[in-house]
């Protein structure tokens, strides 16, 4: 390859920021001093932060452009989105990991074992998936495509399985793990396909291999099945029809904090991934020169992905919402909440380029801190010593606690996309898209499932703030440490003071989706006599 | 006509971004206040920090206006944008962004100034609140000069409704401040509702702006007017101005929606002097000030303005003449004063109409305090016919003759700044071609007699005449400050059963912050003055006259009467005399004639007062004025039949409907349709690993055999 190599190494510098992190982060844990253990979820943060002021600095236009990337500036807003949650999700999980053994080493019960704790490996395999994640921008081609989304994958079954204290972890693990490698599989076959039908392992001759076959007959069956199967795969990160059957088992069985991380990181992660394959199939923003000579603007996606993802985001919204509505458990109901919210977001990818991505992002963000702010409640409180999870734990929370039981009513609020909160924004913008690509059924049926989703979410608002205490919501008490509430305080309070800078951050999201590296091809239509797909059809530098 | 042709055109100078601060400090404050009061602080220590943000605003407006030079937009960072396609009506953008020109900054320096010394004042009226209600006080003072600055600075009508539900906002919260009393819930009720029918008017206003103009920037929306101040026949171009007016009418308590302020008079002292007479109320002046080119789109939108300033100046005159609640007197004046100033606007003295703002903010300020020190000082009296003398009494020296100063100045006492003040705006008026105008003038001149009347009315009973006091409510119900007699009269037992009260209540006198911002507010009140001294003995340019020209208000900002220029103008005469010196000799004797009946009734001969009440009383074809008067001319009650019984029944009937049709059946059967459509879903769900990997793998084969489908159909 004759790519300069530098352009790519600096724009990894965040990526290598939370990998030395993850290091440090494993030997601290090992650490005898109580202290030097303590400070693992600080270390993170701050690595976490550090990572940002790396994007910050690194991610200028010249450098992306220079690193012949499909979407150049994704990674500027997509890794400190993903780095941002990431320190909330680490304050969520202050104080849950290893909190029986330390308990019990500060008590003097037993002694420090370093081969019984987890945390230091708890919060690497953290920094791992987050730096996985942040990977995906920058990926050029399918291998690496592959290798990031393992990389957020495969810690997060391990976190699943170490992060609390349950018997429940375990059993979550492993469903988790399977039905994540079945997915893997699905997908890996996909870019199997995709490469025989294209010959090309690197997005950007994808991009013009795919242009330059919809030019001539349309886009090759294999590869069509190539596509399908890649959007079927990921259809189990973002947790959608009908990859979703796991989300409700395995986030209840999760860990909360670990739960608020599935419910947003791999999510981010799926999306990105998303984009970047449908960009390489239909949003490539090629122009087409017809027989005449006429210049026809092209982009969007071929008539049948476009279907299977109008289904898939039909089914989804649907099946979350109606599934959310018969829970009693409340991690369960944010599940199926997960899932109803993936159905929206894929609105955005129907809509396409630019105006949909950016309002993926801007949602996904949203998505994030209204959905960790439920997490952080739940995370912040235990009865006798367990999770929070049914409805009935949280009855009358207002009376005990009361800034928790607001926090829940306003994310909830945020969640039903009432406004002024975040996620009213975030519906706005995707729905805005969706009309605006005319998919005009599409947004109705988006916003009947929205004004069902008010059922539930009202639930979660009602239940602590009207209902009367019960026996059992009498028992509850707040975790020792407050990072959990301050998380969830801080995100509480965004859902509804990011609004105000909105403008900004869509701004910003929309930088990230700005068109692929701008072409220099354009693609005469052959006569319709002969359609002979590549045969010298692509005039460079027709402009 | 000497005024400039056209609004200056701003530019876009990032560089002034400091003048941000004068926004945000009061935000910050607020911030603070708000964790005090999560804190539970019990110290002074929120009215250290609004005080301290608050001078700093102040500060920053005083340095912006030496660094003036022309209007400027000072962006500060991007709001809200849609965007829908590239045309001008397929973008709506509202930043957050600063429009300076003159009349901003005229605004912002006595909405700071007056604000940073009432904040001063209240840190000792609401010392007996310390730890109670003291911090969310100050809150509701911060919120309410964060919102006043996005309502005058902001660069476009969005940031300014903000400001004006903002400033709606924190009157609610503060006239709402005792919560524990239900006429002062019902107060805050009031306002906030009546505000709320103005504020839809204000809104269906700056809709109808964008769908004319695609636009709610000033700067864009005048270079739109710059073309000439052309009326419109179009109908959904000449609404603007009467839909902006009725937001400008109920922030400002004109006709028809007016009730409101007296109400207000529920809150602490120092909100009413701040917030229900020197500033937010000045509120819909701004408006109009600021939208003045709009209202020439009608051309009988600026005589709605002037008639319905008129007429309400008359009407709270009248009711101001015959209340006993001397809270309620300064109430009604400052109704009839906003009256003076939207006939200022409407018969096109914008000028008359700020400077009289201007005065107004200070003397009514003025007289709010001391009426609160007053008020403070006898446990809640408010009924003049229970205090006189207060001249007289040890302590009270200060408050007596800085009410006299703010007594003068609002019964525009030849030669104060409000006579000037009030002259520009009554010149205006008696000189202008138009009948209907000359006429309001000779209503102002009346009600200007009146004004003088009522006013000295309170000042003859409360501070002069024999020493007499009784103690108010509040020394025996304890409503809202149960420390206050314990903390003055340590060990003393609790004053006896009404009536009494005189031997055992001891009024106590106000300290220095109250006397010190009462002096200060007096001489300010003399201060605003000198631009009108200048113009009259050194024939110098009217300061405000010269920050009205250069500003969006350019239209009305000079005085015909210009020296030298407009000479050849006067066709109109005041009593065939020239019209400076008949108005001139017409007000001093209105003024002076007002004070003198009042010194009659009031201080010479109280019971002759009594007696003429009786005696009009007495006559058929007379006793409704009085009785009207004492009544409020019953608007309350014509409100109270005409739309609130009404919409009762309404509310009743739709009640019945919604609970036992669409709750019963609409509602609660939908919502049984998702639940059945759930249940058939559930076996899906049923927790084995595998039944899950069959069934993912089986969707994946439906889709994938889908697209074959697909495929063989001959689709792609």
């Amino acid at each position: 390859m004759t790519e300069a190599l530098a352009p790519k190494l600096i724009l990894l510098a965040p990526e290598m920021i939370l990998f030395v992190a993850a290091v440090l982060v494993a030997i601290m844990g090992l650490s005898k001093n109580h202290g030097v253990r303590a400070s693992l979820p600080f270390v993170t943060c701050v690595a976490l932060i550090a990572s940002i002021v790396a994007v910050g600095l690194t991610w200028t236009p010249e450098n992306a452009q220079a690193a012949n990337l499909l979407l150049p500036m994704l990674g500027r807003f997509v890794k400190p989105l993903i780095a941002g949650i990431g320190v909330l999700l680490v304050l969520v999980s202050v104080g849950s990991v290893d909190r029986r053994m330390e308990e019990g080493v500060a008590r003097g019960r037993f002694a420090f074992d370093p081969q019984r704790v987890v945390r230091g490996e708890f919060y690497a395999f953290f920094l791992l998936s987050l730096t996985g994640a942040m990977l995906i921008c920058n990926a050029q081609d399918l291998i690496w495509l592959f290798l990031a989304i393992e990389l957020v994958s495969l810690p997060t079954y391990i976190m699943v399985a170490i992060g609390g204290s349950g018997s429940r972890n375990q059993e979550a693990a492993v469903k988790y793990f399977f039905l994540g490698a079945m997915s893997t599989a699905v997908f890996l076959y996909g870019f199997a396909l995709i490469y025989g039908s294209t010959g090309s392992l690197a997005f950007l001759e994808i991009r013009d291999a795919f242009a330059t076959q919809s030019a001539g007959s349309g886009i090759d069956t294999i590869a069509i099945i190539g596509i399908v199967l890649v959007v079927l795969g990921f259809c189990f990160k973002i947790t959608a029809v009908p990859m979703h059957f796991y989300a409700p088992d395995v986030y209840e069985g999760a860990p909360t904090h670990v739960s608020a991380f599935l419910a947003f990181v791999p999510k981010t992660a799926g999306f990105t991934a998303l984009i970047l394959i449908l960009t390489c199939v239909g949003w490539t923003g090629h122009t087409l020169i017809d027989s005449d000579g006429v210049r026809i603007p092209y982009s969007g996606l071929p008539t049948s992905i476009s279907a299977i993802l109008w289904m898939i985001a039909v089914l989804t919204m649907t099946l979350g919402n109606i599934g959310a509505l018969l829970q009693t458990s409340v991690k369960r109901m944010l599940a199926y909440s997960s899932v109803a919210h993936s159905g929206y977001l894929i609105l955005g990818l129907i809509a396409g380029a630019t105006a949909g991505i950016e309002a993926v992002y801007f949602y996904l963000l949203a998505y994030g801190v209204m959905t960790t702010a439920s997490f952080a409640v739940l995370a912040s409180i235990e009865r006798r010593g367990e999770e929070i999870n049914s409805f009935a734990d949280l009855a009358g929370l207002r009376v005990r606690h009361p800034v928790m039981a607001w926090m829940l009513a306003l994310s909830a609020a945020s969640l039903v996309g009432l406004p002024p909160f975040i996620g009213f924004f975030g519906k706005i913008y995707l729905f805005i898209a969706a009309f605006e690509a005319d998919q005009f059924g599409l947004v109705l049926f988006a916003v009947l499932n929205s004004a069902i989703s008010g059922l539930y979410y009202l639930r979660l608002a009602i239940v602590p703030l009207v209902s009367a205490p019960s026996a059992r919501s009498e028992e509850i008490t707040s975790l020792p440490t407050r990072w959990p509430y301050i998380a969830a305080v801080i995100c509480g309070v965004g859902t509804i003071v990011l609004p105000v800078v909105a403008g900004m951050l869509i701004d910003s999201a929309k930088k990230s989706a700005s068109p692929a590296a701008p072409l220099s091809t354009a693609i005469e239509l052959p006569t319709h006599s002969a359609p002979e797909p590549g045969e010298g059809s692509t005039v460079l530098g027709a402009r | 006509m000497t005024a400039a042709g056209s609004i200056p055109q701003a530019v876009i100078a990032p560089e002034l971004a400091w003048v941000g601060l004068a926004i945000l400090l009061p935000l910050l404050s607020a911030i603070l206040c708000a964790l005090c009061a999560a804190l539970r602080v019990k110290s002074k220590l929120p009215a250290l920090i609004t005080t301290v943000a608050l001078a700093g605003s102040c500060f920053v407006i005083v340095k912006a206006y030496f660094a003036y030079s022309g209007p400027v937009e000072v962006p500060i960072f991007q709001w809200i944008t849609f965007e829908w396609g590239d045309g001008k009506f397929q973008s709506f953008t509202a930043d957050c962004a600063l429009y300076i020109d003159s009349l901003t900054l005229y605004w912002m320096l006595f909405v700071t100034g007056l604000g940073t010394l009432i904040t001063i004042y209240a840190s000792e009226y609401m010392e007996e609140d310390c730890g109670k209600g003291y911090s969310r006080f100050f809150f509701g003072m911060s919120i309410f000069l964060f919102s006043m600055g996005a309502l005058v600075m902001g660069d476009n009508l969005v940031m300014l409704y903000l400001g004006w539900e903002g400033v709606g906002l924190a009157s609610y919260l503060l006239v709402g401040y005792y919560y524990e009393r239900p006429s002062a819930v019902e107060a805050a009720k009031k306002a906030f509702i009546m505000n709320r029918i103005g504020d839809l008017g204000l809104a269906l206003g700056i809709f109808m702006l964008w769908c004319n103009y695609g636009t709610l920037q000033y700067g864009e929306l005048f270079a739109a007017m710059k073309d000439g101040g052309q009326t419109s026949v179009d109908w959904d171009l000449s609404v603007i101005p009467f839909l902006l007016m009725i937001g400008a009418f109920g922030k400002s308590a004109q006709i028809p929606l007016f009730t409101w302020l007296p109400d207000a008079m529920e809150g602490p002292t120092p909100v009413s002097a701040l917030i229900h007479a020197a500033t937010m109320v000045t509120a819909g002046v701004f408006l109009i000030a600021r939208m003045y080119p709009f209202f020439e789109l009608h051309p009988q939108a600026l005589a709605t303005v002037a008639w319905v300033g008129g007429s309400t100046a008359l009407v709270a005159a009248t009711i101001g003449m015959a209340q006993y609640d001397f809270k309620r007197v300064f109430a009604y004046s400052t109704i009839s004063q906003l009256g003076y100033m939207f006939l200022g606007l409407g018969v096109g003295t914008t000028f008359g109409a700020c400077y009289h703002t201007l005065t107004h903010a200070f003397f009514k300020a003025l007289l709010f305090l001391t009426a609160g020190a007053i008020m403070h000082g006898f446990a809640g009296q408010l009924d003049l016919r229970k205090l006189s003398g207060l001249r007289q009494m040890p302590g009270w020296r200060i408050v007596s003759w800085t009410m006299l100063v703010g007594c003068l100045w609002l019964s525009a006492f030849p030669y104060t700044a409000a006579f000037f003040s009030k002259d520009a705006i009554l010149f205006k008026a008696l000189t202008s071609e138009r009948g209907d105008f000359r006429f309001l003038g000779w209503v102002g001149l009346a009600t200007a007699g009146l004004t003088a009347y009522y006013t000295f009315r309170v000042w003859f009973r409360i501070c002069a005449g024999p020493v007499h006091y009784e103690a108010g409510p509040e020394s025996h119900d304890q409503s809202h400050d149960q420390s206050h007699d314990q903390s003055h009269d340590k060990g003393k037992p609790d004053p006896t059963p009404e009536g009494e009260s005189h031997g055992a209540f001891h009024p106590h006198a106000p300290r220095w912050a109250i006397n010190g911002v009462l002096v200060i507010l007096a001489i300010g009140a003399v201060v605003v003055g000198f631009p009108a001294y200048g113009h009259v003995f050194a024939h110098k340019e009217n300061w405000v006259q010269a920050m009205m020209a250069s500003s969006s208000a350019y239209q009305g900002a000079c005085l015909e009467s210009d020296h030298g220029t407009g000479a050849a103008v006067h066709t109109q005469t005041v009593l065939g005399l020239d019209p400076h010196t008949g108005l001139t000799i017409v007000g001093s004797t209105a003024s002076i004639g007002g004070i003198l009946i009042a010194w009659y009734f009031h201080l010479y001969s109280r019971k002759s007062a009594d007696q003429l009440r009786a005696a009009l009383l007495r006559r058929w074809w007379i006793r409704w004025v009085p009785i009207c008067m004492e009544n409020r001319w019953y608007v309350d009650e014509i409100y109270l039949a005409c739309f609130r019984l009404p919409m009762w029944i309404g509310a009743q009937i739709l009640n019945f409907g919604d609970r036992h049709f669409l709750d019963g059946v609409l509602v609660d059967g939908l919502a049984k349709f998702p639940i059945a459509v759930g249940k058939v879903f559930r076996p899906l769900y049923s927790g084995a690993l595998q039944s899950y990997a069959i069934t993912m793998t089986g969707g994946v084969a439906l889709v994938l055999a889908w697209v074959t489908w697909i495929w063989l159909r001959g689709f792609n």
